[in-house]
């Protein structure tokens, strides 16, 4: 048996290739040695002993990038460490992920930053790290911005709290500006959220479960896009979730206030009445909104005020779901499952151009992080994503992740990630094709 | 029709089969009127009663139902906050199932328990209260007390007033009520109500006043304080003054019309003391029928569930 992964010469024939990152769209094959597109173009002179790929029924597109993942490394390996979560990564496409501070001890001192940064090196794999806002994510005093950036930290969040305290948010954003850091911004007022599980609306009281109102998010980005307008600062929102949030980023990026957002697959895909069967996979902060929210984000999605699409890929143990919805946790893995998802439900559902949907998970996060371009051409660093169109596949209950608890387990979705490519190597092949 | 059924919601059960339920009722409360209140119907059985959340009436009611019906019971009791994590809610439920029990009626203080059980076993469950999501053997018994003194549902008109936000008796009611036909209205402030209460799809009104000299039932719903994870509500005074069924309105009442509460009364509260207390109440304070009737209907879904089950 020939073994494929890993091989340092790849050739991937007849390619259709979507480049976001150039707007490109062609035809062609691609030669990839020593972690580089070599040659690109309609005949490429092939030699023996390299991975063939016959890339005729497939899209060939630059890896993906998560801007939203939680690694749970250090302190949670149990649920997810850095090498699963990158082999969860490369399963769905992803060939760059910003993993969250808030593990355990959360990434406030810049020596865990050197240990994120040296765990993605020791597996090959990009990651950027995104440093606590304050220390200890406790919402009063802030990190040490400027250490934990020369460390290696590409962008600062309390990303699963919320700074509540207007003051030091206010400085927060100051300080940022100073640097011009990226802020990533979970945005949730407690007085609306505490004790919550669901979205407030005609299923939480259907069935009786304690709601977090969409006020819980909107009246946090209201206080943020007026901080961000007084400081200049480089702020991004990170999984928005309702109507209303939308509305307010869109009227913001008009008046040119720095601002990107991110929204997730689970949010696109679902909404509330998926809570009909009490699966608490389906417990998710922010919560999984309305009808009226879910089209607001389809929106945004296809006009650009949502620039890209997040994974929040959170890991968590088979016993802390398989409970009652009011003690799980809040969470979803989703970086297996994420293309297939919104392919699924933008592109198929709701006619969105596979390009348009391409750049929200490759373009769109990478120019908010700030990453080298990852356009598709030759002398690049070869990071690729094929993807097969045509399959559709059930999810099952069998994922890269240590965790399972997906909330698309069961779920059809259409489309497949072929294989991954990754700094030049094969490290990901869909079973099969594997030979 | 149920046998072999579980209940977990008020509208697992058809209308048809709600008329069923309360006609069995009828049957076994003719039982409960012997001088010998027990029939031989489910000898053998064993159910058990399984309650995470502290009971009195609800599991006492549960317990007589089995015992007049000559089931075995075993009684279950456990703090939700000793089991916080659903493994443990499933190993107490698997030990149970172990002890070949052939229903398990269950209360538990999440929303949704019995929807995570029921998907690992196989055994019928009876809801006896999850969270403030659904108490369906309740509302059936208020039905049935309401169509014992009624006669009939249809034209009815029931306000039902009080913490609705917190309370899984008034969940299964407004479903049940308005689905065999009584005509539903809410009474209780916005902070007592979900932010959009046309969700209800039922009229909502603010205070007392405003419904009491045209319904024929007043539903008076306890004021869960203890589910008021944080206070809402300004005061008792408050609430007196917009909520409480006092002497001055039990007067305002339409001829014939009657109160019903779930229990147990907050006295002072929900209801005066002297409306509790006082003669002035004659017989339209239905609380006591409603306790007698909970363990008729209780019988009728245990007799109709399991009579006819083949052993497991």
């Amino acid at each position: 048996m020939k073994k494929r992964l890993g091989t340092n010469r790849i050739y991937i024939e007849n390619a259709t290739i979507i480049d976001p990152y150039s707007h490109n769209q062609f035809a062609s094959s691609i030669l990839i040695e020593d972690g580089f597109i070599k040659k690109m173009g309609k005949q490429i002179e092939t030699q023996p002993h390299m991975t063939h790929i016959d890339a005729k029924d497939y899209v060939v597109s630059p890896g993906f990038v998560d801007m939203h993942a939680h690694l749970r490394d250090p302190g949670e390996e149990q649920k997810e460490d850095i090498e699963s979560g990158i082999k969860a990564a490369l399963a769905g496409g992803f060939v760059a992920i910003a993993c969250m501070p808030n593990t355990k001890p959360p990434i406030d001192r810049p020596a865990l930053v050197k240990y994120i940064l040296e765990q993605a090196r020791k597996n090959d794999f990009t990651i950027i790290c995104i440093a606590a806002m304050t220390k200890n994510l406790e919402g009063r005093e802030i990190s040490e911005m400027g250490l934990l950036a020369e460390c290696g930290a590409k962008g600062f969040s309390d990303d699963g709290k919320c700074v509540h305290d207007a003051r030091i948010m206010y400085e927060i954003m100051r300080y940022a500006k100073q640097f011009s850091f990226l802020l990533i911004l979970h945005e949730e007022d407690s007085s609306f959220s505490e004790n919550g599980l669901v979205h407030e609306g005609y299923w939480s009281n259907k069935l009786g479960l304690e709601p977090i109102p969409a006020l819980s998010e909107e009246l946090v980005i209201a206080r943020d896009i007026m901080l961000a307008q007084k400081t200049g600062a480089r702020i991004h929102i990170t999984h928005v979730s309702s109507k209303q949030s939308v509305e307010m980023i869109r009227e913001a990026k008009k008046q040119g206030v720095a601002i990107t957002c991110d929204t997730t697959p689970h949010h696109v895909f679902f909404n509330h009445s998926c809570l009909q069967t009490f699966d608490t996979n389906f417990k998710v902060k922010p919560p999984i909104r309305g009808a009226k929210d879910q089209a607001a984000l389809i929106e945004g999605l296809k006009d650009g005020t949502i620039d890209a699409l997040a994974t929040d890929h959170a890991p968590h143990l088979f016993q802390e779901k398989n409970t009652t919805f009011a003690s799980a946790q809040f969470g979803a893995i989703g970086l297996e499952t994420a293309f297939q998802a919104a392919y699924t439900k933008l592109c198929l559902k709701e006619g969105m151009d596979l390009g348009q949907l391409l750049a929200l998970m490759t373009a769109g996060p990478s120019h908010i992080l700030g990453l080298d371009t990852m356009a598709i051409k030759e002398g690049k660093k070869a990071n690729l994503a094929l993807i097969d169109t045509k399959i559709e596949k059930r999810v099952e209950k069998k994922f890269f992740s240590k965790s399972i608890n997906c909330p698309f387990i069961g779920q059809t979705l259409a489309s497949e990630v072929v294989c991954t490519i990754n700094n030049g190597k094969l490290p990901y092949m869909r079973e099969c094709d594997r030979y | 029709m149920l046998t072999g059924r579980s209940l977990l919601r008020s509208d697992d059960l058809s209308v048809e089969e709600i008329g069923l339920v309360l006609k069995n009722a009828d049957l076994f409360m003719e039982v409960l009127e012997r001088k010998v209140k027990k029939v031989p119907t489910l000898r053998g059985k064993t159910i058990a009663n399984i309650f995470f959340e502290p009971s009195t009436r609800t599991r006492t009611s549960f317990e007589l139902a089995a015992k007049r019906l000559s089931a075995d019971v075993v009684n279950f009791a456990a703090s939700t906050s000793s089991l916080k994590k659903g493994e443990s809610i499933i190993d107490t439920i698997d030990t149970i199932i172990s002890l070949k029990v052939n229903l398990l009626v269950i209360r538990h203080g999440h929303s949704g328990v019995l929807n995570f059980i029921a998907k690992h076993i196989k055994v019928p469950i009876i809801n006896a209260g999850d969270g403030k999501n659904q108490h369906p053997t309740q509302a059936l018994l208020d039905a049935y007390t309401i169509k014992k003194k009624f006669g009939t549902f249809s034209g009815l008109k029931v306000a039902i007033v009080g913490d609705f936000l917190n309370s899984r008796v008034a969940r299964s009611n407004v479903e049940l009520f308005s689905r065999v036909g009584m005509e539903v209205m809410i009474v209780a402030p916005p902070m007592l109500l979900p932010s959009d209460y046309t969700v209800l799809g039922v009229p909502v009104k603010t205070a007392i006043d405003q419904v009491i000299d045209h319904v024929d039932v007043v539903y008076m719903l306890r004021m869960q304080f203890e589910r008021q994870k944080r206070k809402l509500y300004p005061s008792i005074e408050e609430y007196n003054r917009f909520l409480t069924l006092n002497s001055a309105r039990l007067q305002k009442m339409k001829k014939g019309s009657v109160v019903l509460h779930p229990g147990p009364v907050n006295r002072g509260i929900e209801i005066s003391e002297e409306v509790m207390d006082g003669a002035a109440a004659g017989n339209r304070i239905l609380i006591p029928d409603q306790v007698t009737h909970g363990v008729a209907i209780r019988m009728a879904l245990l007799y109709l569930i399991l009579s006819q089950q083949e052993e497991a």
